[in-house]
């Protein structure tokens, strides 16, 4: 599998950057030439490409803010949504730059300079999408879905975020845990979620440091005015996340952590061991559940386990990585449907119409040589679970709507 | 022209011979040489041969429209037929008897009279929009081809495609104000001064306009927008389709370019290498002016991005989504545009799939059907032809809303092919084969110095555009089939009664196609010319794929059709009319028998009994006769799914009601639910019986030994003739009662047949909860699904509304299992595959139908538990892939594997 994401400018075609993930060459410069060339000669015909499939792949060309092409080629397989990728890459852009400074391109030597510090966050979403990293350390697995971990101690670490967030005189704070979300103050949903996504990545990004401030721009909230993330490392894979104004300097906000921070030390160490289960220990499943993946639709927020199980069945099956990755393939080409609005948005009504939107579907499965997925919705919430592939599809239905009922009646359950 | 039809006269064996004809006095062919075939002045000059005759113009036999059996002229040959039954003698019965010209010239002309004196003429035309423009008539416009129109009016005319209207074909620079934007071109001219004109009346008005001395009025009509093409007309066509059609192609975005990249070969060209676009002129198709940008990524994507060469685009271009697919013949690209709205992406790639296998089967190669010369005409007329059944003529009409039909799943994949009963199947395939036999001692004694023309490789068969039989090889299969879809053959045949047809024209078949690339081949076929004889007769169409060569004459230089084969085809078919095929197909694709599909999904709801109940109380409520018939059979049948299957057919009647007592009398636990169930059955089956006494008591004490009275009579009939069908065929026998005694053997065998007949189910459960299957063997190229015009006849808005959503369901799980069968299809792919989807064997998807399609259809919104069904689909992947795709109600979960078995044991 290989995906590949080019970034020129429209009008002078001058390549921004090229990223890569998989096992194909890198794109040489004629060749971008070409694609871009391609685009404009069509555009000028009064014709623009949207989409373009290959045997197991996909050409895709997008250009946003009326500056920027993004061209996507993905092969080999890769079940992605390609569209969705571009869209997230240009968010990238915009959040590291800001909007202005895209549509301006004034300096583009000086813009190819500045977008490399989001050259990381970028091969994370990559990443993303590949299925051989699964087993790396801070796996993103869905590109628009932010990854959580739900755990017990959500609501009392949500008073500790407000409080700290206040201290700081900023909006927003999260606390972040192996790079998964684990409790957010109570107005980070203001956040639009892709946004939330990018602070994610942003504080994945920065692995290491154990105070960082960095200028952001809110790609819907704020595209031109910057923000200042601040991240700052409690413990090992515990980060917090606050976005604030100029204020206070980092001197100050490093007092203000530890006098936020150091009670709840055992709470948040009671929290990190919830992980790599990511649900908390009350909800019980039966042992047929190989892996799950619950989504709660409105937030985006997502929760992978393949840990469900406390007597560990090593040795036996499919490795984990793999768990994961049948649940996040099953995602992404089939109950993926079950939700019509985690589908990108497309202002041109025309577009839309390519997707061909089979209404009213509330369950779907797979039966595979090897295993079984199913994936049923419940409101707000949306449950694809993997089975063995013993098990029968009523008893499976069964199972998933229980686990659905056990999701929303679990106290210990807070998104 | 002379020389080639003496050569035929010579070679044809009824011609050398005319012994054969002796035996049956009066059989008119022994006068052969004076009856030359009637499609003879049709043979074009290549030998191609396209010649219809669609009975009675006015008649618009619209098969789905009408499903009830007494509109299908019933019984009105019987004399005819039994006065040739009578000569048939046993051997050789096809040849010798059905070839009388003189029966069949009486049938036709009693034929005709029937349907002068009983036809209402049923064309209503839509509504047209005229406009009404004056021109001044002291302007005088100048014009360069001194023509009176253009000086008079400031517009130049063309001729309609049916040789009369007149269209708009362009304005003079002056005039263009006067008529635009009200007046477009390729509007029809329909009348000058409120005199009504046409391509024969124009000189003479124009004259009395020039006498006039008032302003002349002119007044157009817009071309409809659900405008339908007439098939018949470009299939019979020699020349390139006209105008107005190529503007109408033009405007829908429908596009076809050729293009040669191989820069020595072509270089000289003006177009730089292209071969062939269409619609033209060039600078206005949008394909040949951004043919640039396809080319180019053509070319990049396998060399510089390592992936595999594009097969699809979609663009936008003028605000309509086009697919544009690509297909590489060497250095040579053929791009096809298709909008997406009728034609979309999964669509577009089966049907390219399609369009190539047509041309390659058609010309030999993609780049000789573009290369071949003075072949323009040819594939304008035939890229029409494939436009207008894609995407003009299978746009919606108004009464849909204007919403697209679109291309059906089923349509796409395969030869749609329907399962027949073994008597039935035995009897067509009997039929076919003493075709393809073509034992001409049954023609001939002077064997020696006669040497046939042609061997028939194989052939196959249409009824209403549904493959009753195939003596084919899969692949030939698959091109003939795309060759009557894609050329509207099928559609025609469904739409419209065909009094004749025969096509014919050379082909190149794929397996000679093949065999050239891998020379040296010890059993390589022989080096001969093929040939394919398409004959037509009412609702059936029989292709039939001839070899001239090998142990047959060779055939040299231009070959048009032998009336002698085209006789034996013809003849084949007449045989098929003489056993009533015609009439018992009728009534076997409006029976939903075999498997049957439940076409009133609302009786599954708990609601729904209700109203079946109410329904069944009132059996002189004609609104719903139809869905009643249709649902009469469904509950008949409650058993297992594997009992029946075993179940004796001949008392298949009587054994569904006991079967059905029996479950209201062993499980009271069912009682309840059941017990209404035999009711509402026995008043839908005939309206003619007063049954509400036996509704009544029906549902406790019958069985088979109390049976009395008018109930018994009924019985006994039923036993007798109708089990599956539905009371139509009561009303049949009774009328053929008097003279049926005399009927020919075949005649009774295959009414026996529809004794035989039972509706079978597939599913599990107590009820019949399949609404719609496909079973598709790709390889093969054929698939099962129920009638095409199964929702016409079901009449259901929630089962419109579950077949749509199986449709476009099954679009997405077809897409899905591929990635299984190219797996093991191809064990070391070229691209690597998705691990994950290879090994995915079943997708299945569950739909909620939205409240306000239910209370449509009656059921209310107070006690609306939701209506839930299956999409599923799986694929069998030994020993060739099958996919079986099945949409039923969530209520009785269903094994696909146990399904497939079940339906494997109908075919």
């Amino acid at each position: 599998m290989s995906v590949v994401v080019i970034a020129v400018a429209t009008e002078s075609g001058v390549p921004i950057f090229s990223r890569k993930r998989g096992n194909n060459e890198n794109v040489q410069f004629s060749t971008i030439a070409s694609l871009h060339g391609i685009n404009m000669f069509s555009k000028c015909h009064n014709l623009s490409m949207l989409n373009t499939q290959v045997d197991n792949g996909t050409i895709l060309w997008k250009e946003y803010c009326k500056s920027v092409t993004l061209i996507g080629v993905t092969t080999g397989g890769l079940e992605c949504d390609l569209e969705l990728l571009l869209s997230c890459v240009h968010d990238t852009m915009v959040f590291c730059i800001g909007k202005k400074e895209l549509e301006n391109l004034k300096n583009i030597d000086q813009i190819k300079r500045d977008l490399r510090q989001c050259y990381p966050i970028l091969d994370y979403l990559l990443e993303s999408l590949d299925p051989n990293t699964l087993s790396s350390p801070l796996p993103t697995l869905v590109l628009d879905l932010i990854q959580s971990i739900l755990c017990p101690q959500a609501q009392q670490l949500q008073q500790a975020l407000d409080n700290y967030a206040e201290s700081v005189t900023g909006r927003w704070a999260c606390l972040i845990i192996h790079g998964h979300l684990v409790a957010t103050s109570s107005d980070f949903y203001e956040l639009d979620p892709r946004e939330a996504r990018l602070m994610l990545l942003l504080a994945a990004a920065q692995d290491g440091a154990p105070l960082r401030d960095t200028p952001v721009y809110l790609p819907q909230m704020s595209p031109n005015v910057a923000f200042r993330a601040v991240t700052c490392k409690l413990l090992a894979d515990v980060y917090i996340l606050v976005v604030c104004g100029a204020t206070p300097a980092l001197s100050q906000i490093d007092e203000i952590v530890l006098q936020c921070w150091e009670s709840y030390a055992s709470i948040i160490k009671e929290a990190k061991l919830v992980h790599p289960r990511n649900f908390p220990m009350s909800l019980t499943f039966e042992p047929c559940v190989l892996g799950l993946l619950v989504i709660n639709i409105n937030k985006r927020r997502c929760v992978f386990s393949r840990h469900l199980h406390l007597s560990s069945q090593k040795g036996r099956g499919m490795s984990g990585a793999h768990r994961m990755d049948i649940l996040r393939t099953f995602y992404v080409t089939s109950a993926r449907d079950l939700a019509p609005e985690l589908k990108l948005k497309d202002g041109n009504h025309k577009v839309s119409e390519l997707n061909d939107e089979i209404g009213n579907m509330c369950e779907t499965y797979w039966c595979s040589e090897y295993h079984k997925c199913h994936a049923q919705r419940s409101g707000n919430i949306l449950c694809c679970a993997l089975y063995a592939s013993t098990v029968q599809l009523h008893t499976i239905r069964l199972i998933t709507s229980q686990i659905l009922q056990d999701l929303s009646t679990n106290k210990d359950v807070y998104w | 022209m002379n020389n080639y039809k003496s050569k035929v006269s010579y070679d044809s064996p009824c011609d050398s011979d005319n012994d054969w004809t002796n035996s049956s006095d009066d059989s008119k062919y022994s006068d052969s040489e004076s009856s030359v075939p009637e499609w003879d002045s049709d043979v074009g000059e290549d030998g191609e041969l396209v010649y219809i005759k669609i009975k009675n113009d006015n008649e618009m036999t619209d098969f789905t429209k009408t499903p009830l059996l007494e509109n299908c002229e019933t019984f009105k040959l019987r004399n005819n037929f039994k006065r040739s039954s009578t000569r048939r003698s046993t051997k050789g019965r096809i040849f010798k008897v059905l070839k009388s010209h003189k029966s069949k010239n009486t049938e036709s002309s009693t034929r005709k009279g029937d349907e002068g004196a009983s036809n209402v003429n049923r064309n209503v035309l839509p509504d047209e929009k005229l406009i009404i423009v004056q021109v001044s008539k002291s302007m005088i416009f100048s014009s360069e081809k001194n023509c009176q129109i253009e000086k008079l009016f400031g517009l130049s005319l063309e001729t309609h495609a049916d040789g009369k209207t007149l269209t708009v074909a362009e304005f003079l620079t002056e005039a263009r104000a006067i008529y635009t934007p009200k007046v477009q071109k390729g509007y029809y001219l329909q009348k000058i001064n409120g005199i009504e004109v046409n391509s024969y009346n124009i000189n003479n008005i124009l004259q009395r306009v020039i006498e006039d001395h008032n302003s002349p009025r002119l007044t157009f009509q817009v071309p409809t927008e659900s405008h339908k093409v007439d098939m018949e007309r470009l299939l019979k066509s020699k020349t390139a389709p006209d105008n107005s059609l190529t503007h109408l192609l033009k405007e829908s975005l429908c596009s076809v370019l050729y293009i040669c990249c191989n820069d020595i070969e072509y270089n000289s060209d003006d177009d730089k290498g292209v071969l062939y676009c269409y619609p033209r002129p060039f600078n206005q198709n949008f394909l040949y002016n951004t043919r640039g940008a396809y080319v180019t990524l053509n070319h990049l994507a396998p060399k510089s991005l390592g992936t595999s060469e594009p097969t699809t685009s979609t663009v936008l271009h003028n605000n309509t989504l086009i697919n544009v697919t690509y297909t590489s013949h060497y250095n040579d690209l053929l791009l096809v545009a298709f909008p997406n709205k009728e034609v979309d992406l999964f669509a577009a790639k089966k049907v390219i799939a399609d369009i190539v296998r047509l041309l390659e089967f058609l010309y030999g190669s993609l780049k000789s059907s573009f290369t071949k010369p003075n072949n323009v005409d040819k594939l304008d007329g035939l890229f029409a032809r494939v436009f207008v059944t894609l995407v003009i003529n299978s746009r919606g009409n108004k009464e849909d809303g204007g919403k697209n039909v679109g291309l059906y799943f089923e349509d796409m994949l395969a030869a749609h092919s329907v399962t027949l009963p073994l008597e039935v199947k035995v009897q067509v395939d009997d039929a076919i084969t003493e075709l393809e036999a073509a034992d001409y001692r049954e023609w001939t004694d002077d064997i020696e110095n006669f040497q046939r023309l042609y061997t028939v490789i194989g052939s196959c068969l249409y009824y209403n555009g549904h493959l009753l039989s195939s003596h084919l090889q899969d692949e030939d299969l698959k091109e003939i089939n795309a060759y009557l879809r894609l050329n509207g053959i099928l559609k025609l045949s469904t739409e419209k009664e065909l009094e004749k047809l025969v096509v014919w024209r050379e082909v190149f078949i794929n397996e000679h196609r093949k065999q050239n690339k891998n020379d040296g081949n010890e059993f390589r076929i022989s080096d001969g010319r093929w040939f394919l004889l398409t004959v037509g007769k009412g609702h059936f169409v029989l292709s039939t794929l001839m070899e001239a060569g090998g142990c047959t004459e060779d055939a040299v230089g231009v070959t048009p059709p032998s009336p002698f084969y085209v006789e034996e085809c013809e003849s084949c078919l007449e045989l098929l009319y003489d056993v009533g095929l015609n009439k018992y197909l009728v009534s076997w694709f409006n029976s939903n028998s075999q498997p049957q599909v439940e076409t009133s999904p609302e009786y599954l709801t708990k609601y729904g009994r209700k109203i079946r109940d109410i329904n069944s109380l009132k059996p002189d409520s004609t609104l719903k006769t139809s869905t009643l018939k249709l649902s009469k059979q469904t509950d008949k049948r409650r058993h297992n799914s594997s009992e029946q299957i075993n179940v004796g057919s001949s008392t298949s009647d009587m054994n569904s009601m006991n079967s059905l007592t029996n479950y209201g009398s062993h499980h009271s636990l069912y009682a309840q639910t059941y017990s209404t169930a035999p009711k509402y059955r026995h008043s839908s089956l005939d309206v003619s019986y007063s049954e509400d006494s036996n509704s009544l008591k029906s549902n406790s004490e019958v069985s088979e030994e109390r049976i009395q009275g008018r109930r018994a009579d009924r019985e006994q009939r039923n036993r007798r003739d109708s089990s599956g069908s539905d009371s139509d065929w009561d009303r049949l026998d009774r009328s053929r009662a008097s003279g049926s005694l005399d009927m020919s053997d075949i005649r009774k065998s295959l009414l026996n047949d529809i004794n035989h007949v039972t509706a079978k189910r597939i599913t599990a459960g107590e009820e019949n909860v399949l609404f719609h299957f496909v079973h598709l063997e790709s390889e093969r190229g054929v698939l099962i699904a129920p009638v095409k015009n199964i929702e016409v006849l079901a009449n259901n808005v929630l089962y419109s509304y579950i077949v749509k959503t199986f449709r476009s369901a099954c679009k997405q799980i077809h897409e899905l299992l591929q990635h299984s069968i190219r797996f093991k299809k191809n064990h070391a792919p070229s691209n690597p595959l998705n691990k994950i989807l290879v090994a995915v064997k079943e997708h299945g998807m569950l739909f909620q139908t939205p409240v306000d399609i239910l209370s449509q259809c009656g059921v209310s919104k107070k006690n609306c538990e939701p209506y839930l069904f299956w999409v599923v689909g799986r694929v069998f992947s030994e020993p060739e892939p099958r996919e079986l795709y099945l949409c039923y109600h969530e209520s009785v979960p269903q094994d696909l594997t146990e399904v497939a078995y079940l339906l494997s044991y109908l075919e």
